[in-house]
């Protein structure tokens, strides 16, 4: 299995504050990683990096041999790397369904639907996270819960080649999170690499087979869950900010 | 939908981001269901909304068979060529979010080509029109790239500025040769011998364009108008190039906001500096605030109650009426602040609301 995402020595300020700080790291095909690090630690901004929307002071991205650095976001999505927010976006005034449907439309995900039909495909998708009933509704009316489903059904539009996920959990019941973990788990198993945050570790810990730890911007460590619960700087890190670690 | 999910709403609406001029700030149907689109004619034809539509057709077409009336002409004709030009406005800030408020550069654009072909080529005033509109659309692209950057109150600011450029440029009589000096061009030939000749072709158009226009929104391309005017960086997100998208958006809004400048300066057989003046873009603006943003179909009911109800309105009021004449933008103002403030949906999806609910009670429903 080759390296589909590379990142190196990336780096990015904000005025005086160095958000993300020499961070380096490899993902191959089909991986399931999560990315902790408490509130602040700079999750968002590796996301807001590779996906395009913050430029790097330096540093590099390769996703599938090709480096992207400085692509546009819209153009990464086309390539297939493709990420959801951790306020959810959505499309206010369309229905459920067009929400989906805008993913499809994109270049990437046209040559997708266009076997099966944009409408087909789209509610396809809405079957599988689970908001097939709700396809007519405008997106506001949705709980929270719906609301994250239907950020990773957008995603899942474009066809990704690989998901980041940013804390698709926060602010869910126990049992949403549930609904969003199987939904997750099902991506992963057809094949997608899925590339997961998360600011509490017990969330991700039962999920991912592979962790990478950051914090204040930079690297602590990578490894299973259980190394990285214990690792030392990690511990710190949370218990320091009195973030739950249980 | 029961009360539960109402209250909900509330709480969620608030949240959710209050565009530039409320567009589309109409968030009390929010909690209904979005209706299946209807994809067929057909079906379209026997449905509320397509019952009606073809009525007002049929209603518009027998005008002109009962009187001839010149006065009663000319006022409908104002009111179908802005009506095109009204929902191309509403093509590019109610559907795409891209506010302009130098609407009138494409109108005068179109106003002027149009006529200098018809004058100076000796062009059949159809081919004229359409290089007119042709113009508008390079003009869209040259106003569009360097005003994409641009969001929001800047983006109305921007294009207003272009509006100004080309109204002071025609001023100026640089361009004296070709396009007239401060009094334009004039004395043009008539669209056709008969008033009557001249009322259908541009009925025709203006029905042939909300078609079309109609057919965009509805349209997959439509589709991606609404969700970069929803929220810009989620279709960014979602993989599409809204660049291209908002440039093809100021092009087709250009395209007929340039055949309504058209059919205005051939009807109207002279052409002037003052289209480019800001007064035009707001007529837009005031004519889709009324008739209801984001519906195509609005524009239409907007530029009747503004060409037709409010002149005939006004007209009879002495002083009220000569204020209405001379000082249109004061009054577009105020409409504008009024529906602004308290309809937001503007007149039509309401309006129908009621007549329907009003059908079902009769019916016993
Ligand atoms: N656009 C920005 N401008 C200034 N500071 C920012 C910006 N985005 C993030 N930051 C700062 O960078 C740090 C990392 O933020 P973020 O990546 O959101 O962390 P996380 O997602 O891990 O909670 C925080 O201190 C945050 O305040
Ligand atoms: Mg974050």
């Amino acid at each position: 299995m080759g390296v589909i995402l590379e990142v190196k020595n990336l780096t990015k300020k904000f005025g005086g504050l160095t958000a993300v700080n020499d961070f380096s790291f490899e993902i191959k095909r089909g991986e399931f990683v999560g990315l902790i690090g408490p509130n602040g630690a700079g999750k968002t901004t590796v996301f807001n990096l590779i996906s395009g929307f913050e430029k790097p002071n330096s540093g590099s991205i390769r996703f599938d041999g090709m480096d992207i650095t400085g692509l546009k976001p819209y153009q990464i999505v086309n390539l297939g790397l493709v990420r959801t927010f951790q306020l959810v976006r959505s499309f206010h005034y369309m229905s459920v369904l067009d929400n989906v449907s805008v993913a499809c439309l994109s270049p990437r995900g046209k040559k997708a639907s266009e076997k099966v039909g944009l409408d087909k495909y789209a509610s396809r998708i809405l079957s599988e996270v689970g908001l097939i009933d709700k396809a007519r509704f405008p997106p506001v009316i949705l709980p929270h819960g719906d609301l994250r489903r239907l950020e990773i059904g957008k995603a899942a539009g474009t066809n990704p080649q690989i998901l980041l996920l940013d804390e698709p959990f926060s602010g869910l019941s126990y049992e949403e999170q549930e609904h969003i973990h199987a939904l997750i788990r099902r991506l992963s198993n057809e094949g997608v690499t899925i590339f997961i945050t998360g600011h509490v570790l017990r969330e991700l810990m039962n999920l991912v087979p592979r962790v990478i730890a950051m914090h204040q911007g930079k690297f602590i460590t990578d490894g299973s869950p259980q190394e990285v619960a214990n690792h030392k700087l990690v511990l710190e890190a949370y218990l320091g900010r009195g973030g739950g670690i249980a | 939908m029961p009360k539960k999910i109402r209250s909900k709403v509330s709480n969620t609406v608030s949240g959710t981001k209050n565009f530039f001029l409320g567009i589309p700030r109409a968030t009390r149907n929010l909690y209904k269901e979005i209706p299946h689109q209807v994809k067929s004619f057909k079906e379209w034809i026997f449905t509320f909304r397509g019952s009606l539509t073809i009525l007002c057709l049929i209603g518009t077409i027998l005008v002109p068979l009962i009187t001839m009336d010149d006065y009663i002409m000319t006022i409908l004709i104002s009111f179908l060529v802005f009506s095109i030009f009204a929902a191309s406005w509403d093509l590019l800030a109610g559907y795409t979010g891209q506010v302009s408020f130098g609407h009138s550069v494409f109108f005068g654009i179109g106003a002027y080509v149009a006529a200098a072909f018809v004058k100076m080529a000796g062009l059949p005033w159809f081919f004229s029109m359409i290089i007119g509109a042709v113009a508008a659309i390079l003009v869209g692209l040259i106003i569009g790239i360097p005003c994409l950057r641009l969001k929001g109150p800047y983006l109305a600011l921007g294009t207003q500025a272009f509006s100004l450029i080309l109204f002071n440029l025609f001023m100026s009589g640089e361009l004296k040769d070709i396009l007239g000096s401060t009094e334009g061009i004039s004395a043009l030939p008539a669209m056709s011998e008969a008033h009557i000749v001249t009322f259908f072709f541009i009925l025709i158009i203006m029905v042939i364009s909300f078609i079309i226009l109609t057919i965009i929104v509805k349209s997959n391309i439509g589709t991606i108008f609404k969700a970069i005017r929803d929220d810009e960086t989620a279709a960014d997100a979602s993989g599409i190039n809204t660049t291209k998208y908002k440039l093809i958006a100021f092009m087709i809004s250009g395209f007929f906001a340039g055949i309504a400048g058209g059919l205005f300066a051939l009807n109207s057989r002279a052409v002037n500096p003052s289209v480019f003046l800001a007064l035009y873009s707001f007529y837009a603006i005031v004519m889709v605030a009324l008739g209801g943003i984001a519906t195509i179909s609005g524009s239409v009911v907007g530029a009747f109650i503004y060409w037709v109800i409010l002149t005939e309105l006004f007209k009879p009021m002495g002083a009220l009426g000569t204020i209405f004449l001379y000082f249109p933008t004061l009054i577009s103002a105020l409409i504008l602040i009024i529906m602004i403030r308290f309809a937001d949906q503007g007149i039509l999806k309401p309006a129908l609301e009621h007549i329907r609910e009003f059908y079902d009670f009769l019916l016993g429903r």
